[in-house]
Parts: structure tokens; sequence; C-alpha cells
């Protein structure tokens, strides 16, 4: 976070085009408003969020150029300044909810091992694609922030297992937002889930896919709104203070364990892009 | 970050939370002025706290506890809060944090398409299923607890 501003002046002159296109952005997004399209059982609905987001990308270094390495640097504080305002938010609502809150407490608990899942059915298919080491990396949690500063500090900034968590942060950067508000409409349409369940699963542990994933679910169920933010948001809290520790304690040692157990079995005979260090992971 | 520095980006996101609930949900600047304040504030106070506790909790945990505990019905002016909050659709600050997300992952388009289509498999199927398992788990014990 120490971008090393000498002043507030400092900063505009460095920043000031960021400042400039997000505001042009966020009007022309608010401009286009919310549309809908079915997609098969599911419904994508596509809210101003997503397009902030695809427009930034595509003005992005990569892509048409606009913005340069520095400025892209640059914005990643300033998401962190943005979504404060809407945590708040989340919070004001969850104290109107307070009782519903309380009454659901142990599922809001639990549902943190909803992360076992992961573990359990995303590391057997990695493993059967043919990753190694990456895999544990990848599977053993949402891998975001807080997921990647501890996979680099377990194994090391140079290590496969860092390299599967990185690519899965960058997918959820560049595609979770529009994937989990997709994905929360598609479950909800099975109608085997009820509204408080589907929000409670909404606070993965990254604010801005909660975010989507709440938006399309209050979008689906109007009469649960309120309570799905106050949910997703109790939920997404829970996580960023108990996530770390399930990953540390629960999900990293069970994902060590279910590769020695399927690596032999169902890993691909290509040889390990990681030699032998495959043992020391536990040190 | 200094707190000058705080201030001074969230005076910055509170322009774009009034300008998309005015544009995007009708709302006249003068009803979500009240509310945005009350927002950037509380915000502001928890980077504050953040910056004073010596925990190691991200900024945004001190964020929600702070407005739920301002908004609660313990809190003096709780309602006065939440009425003034109300005015400001939940989705309002989303807009412009789409906008600096998708510019600051605007460097990772290269890196991503250098990955093999199988993490990219894999990456889909962990986020479903870190979702789903969730959800499984939160209704079964919701009918347990019911």
């Amino acid at each position: 976070m120490e971008e090393g501003y000498q002043s507030i002046a400092d900063r505009v002159k460095k920043e000031y085009k960021i400042y400039i296109s997000a505001f042009s952005v966020l009007i022309l997004s608010e401009l286009i408003g919310e549309i809908e399209v079915n997609f098969g059982p599911g419904m994508l609905i596509l809210f101003p969020l997503f397009y902030g987001i695809i427009i930034g990308v595509l003005l992005g270094p990569d892509l048409i150029g606009f913005f340069k390495n520095e400025e892209v640097e640059a914005a990643s504080p300033l998401v962190l300044v943005a979504i404060a305002p809407f945590i708040v938010n989340i919070g004001i609502t969850a104290a109107q909810d307070l009782p519903l809150l309380i009454s659901v407490g142990p599922a809001l608990l639990l549902a943190e091992f909803g992360n076992l899942f992961t573990v359990l059915i995303a590391l057997p298919l990695a493993l059967f694609l043919g990753l190694k080491r990456e895999a544990v990396g990848a599977t053993h949690s949402i891998n975001r922030e807080t997921n990647l500063a501890l996979i680099t500090n377990v194994y090391g900034p140079n290590s496969p297992e860092l390299r599967g968590t990185l690519a899965v942060y960058i997918m959820g950067g560049l595609f979770g937002t529009i994937f989990f508000g997709f994905l929360a409409s598609l479950v909800a349409s099975t109608d085997l889930f009820h509204p408080h369940a589907l929000a409670i699963g909404a606070g993965v542990g990254a604010g801005i896919m909660m975010a989507a994933a709440t938006t399309s679910l209050a979008h689906i169920y109007p009469a649960y709104a309120d309570d799905i933010l106050a949910l997703g948001g109790a939920g997404d809290m829970l996580t960023g203070m108990t996530g770390l520790y399930a990953a540390i304690f629960i999900a990293l040692p069970l994902a060590n364990k279910i590769y020695q157990l399927l690596e032999p079995r169902i890993g691909r005979k290509k040889k390990s892009t990681v030699k032998k260090e495959e043992t020391d992971y536990e040190a | 970050m200094k707190l000058k520095e705080w201030a001074f980006l969230f005076g910055f996101i509170a322009i774009g939370i009034i300008t998309t609930n005015l544009i995007g949900y009708n709302t006249p600047i003068t009803d979500s002025l009240m509310g945005v304040l009350i927002l950037c504030s509380i915000a502001f106070i928890a980077v504050c706290v953040s910056k004073i506790i010596p925990l190691r909790l991200p900024m945004i945990i001190y964020c929600s506890i702070l407005g739920l505990l301002i908004a609660s019905p313990v809190s003096p002016i709780g309602d006065f809060v939440s009425d003034a909050a109300g005015n400001i659709d939940f989705k309002a600050p989303l807009t412009m944090v789409g906008a600096l997300a998708g510019i600051a992952i605007g460097a990772s388009v290269r890196e991503f398409t250098k990955l093999s289509w199988r993490i990219v498999v894999v990456a889909l199927v962990v986020m479903a299923s870190t979702f789903i398992g969730s959800v499984i788990i939160a209704q079964i014990v919701l009918n347990i607890t019911n």
C-alpha cells in the first residue's frame, strides 16, 4: 500500500487519468443500465459493475493500451478505497437484520467448511488433467489475496504451488465477478436451496464476488433482498476472519493428503515440472 | 497510505456514488448527500481504527463491524444512520468498484492467456465448488437448526 507519494497533489498528478477514466466509465456503465439475458436455466444479469470491469480491462496495457503498467498498479489500492463504503453499507443493513444473523449463526459459521468441497472436487480433477504440485495451491481455497500471501509464505515465491494459486487468483480477478453472478442465478434456478443458504454461500471471501452474487440473488428474490445482503456480507466478514486459519489448519493439510493419495493413481505419467522437491512441503 | 490521502480518495469515491445513485437509481443529489457522507465517514473511521488496533485484520472487516455497531439498536444514532444510508442503493458504490477493478487487473490479461486451458477449467471448478459447497452446508445446517 505504500506508494510513496509526496503529497495529495503528487498523487493526483500521477493518477488523474485513472480518476477521469473511472468516472467516465461509471457514467457510461450507468447509462447502459441493467440487462437480463436468459441463459439456459439460469439468468445472466448484467450490472453496471460488470461493464466497468470489462471496459477497464479493455483499456489496459495488454489490450488497447490506454493505461500503462504503473497506472494499472496504482489502481489496485483504489479498489480497496472504493469497496469500503459498500462494505459499511452492508454492515448497516446487517444491523437491521441482527436477529436473523443470530438465528442463522451456526449455518454462517459452518458454511466455511464448504471450502473443503473445493479440495475434494477440484483437486482430483486438477490431478486428472495432469497438474502436479500446482494443483495443491490452485485448489486449496478460492485463492484470494490472503491465500496468495499464505501460499507465498508456506511454499515460497518460486514454488509451483504459488503458480497454481496465482492462476486461480488471476482467473478470479478477470472472470470471478461475472462468473459468480451467473453461478448464483444458475444455482438459484434449481430451487433446491433457500435464499438464505444461497446468500450465505455468496460470502466466499472476495468482496466483489460476494457483491456480484448477492446482487443477482437480490434481483431474483426481491422479497429477501435485505436478508440476502446481510447474510452475504456477514458470511464474507466471517470468511475474512476465519478463512486464513481454515486454510492453514484444515484445507492445506487435506489437500496435501489427497495429493499423496491420488497423484500416483490418477496423475498423468508426464514428469512433474517440480522434480523431486515434492516431499518438503510440510516443513 | 496517509490518512489525508484516504480522506481525499473517499471524497472522489463519494462523488462517484452520488453520480451512480443519480443516473442509475434516479435519487436526487440532495437525498444521497447525507447517506454518502455517513458511509464514507464510517469507512474513514475504519481506516483510522485499523491503523490503531495492532491486530492484522483487513480494513474491510472494521468497515463491516463499525457499520453494524453504529447502525445497531444500541447506538444512539442507529435510526438516523440507517435511514440516511437507506437512500443509497446498495449497488450504487459498486459501479466505481468495477471500473477501478477493471483498470487494476488490466495487466493480467497477457499472463492469463499464457495459462493452459487446464488451469482455466480448474479455476472455474474451484469457484463453483466453493460456492456450491458452502450453499449445501448452509442449507443442511439451516434445516437442522430451524
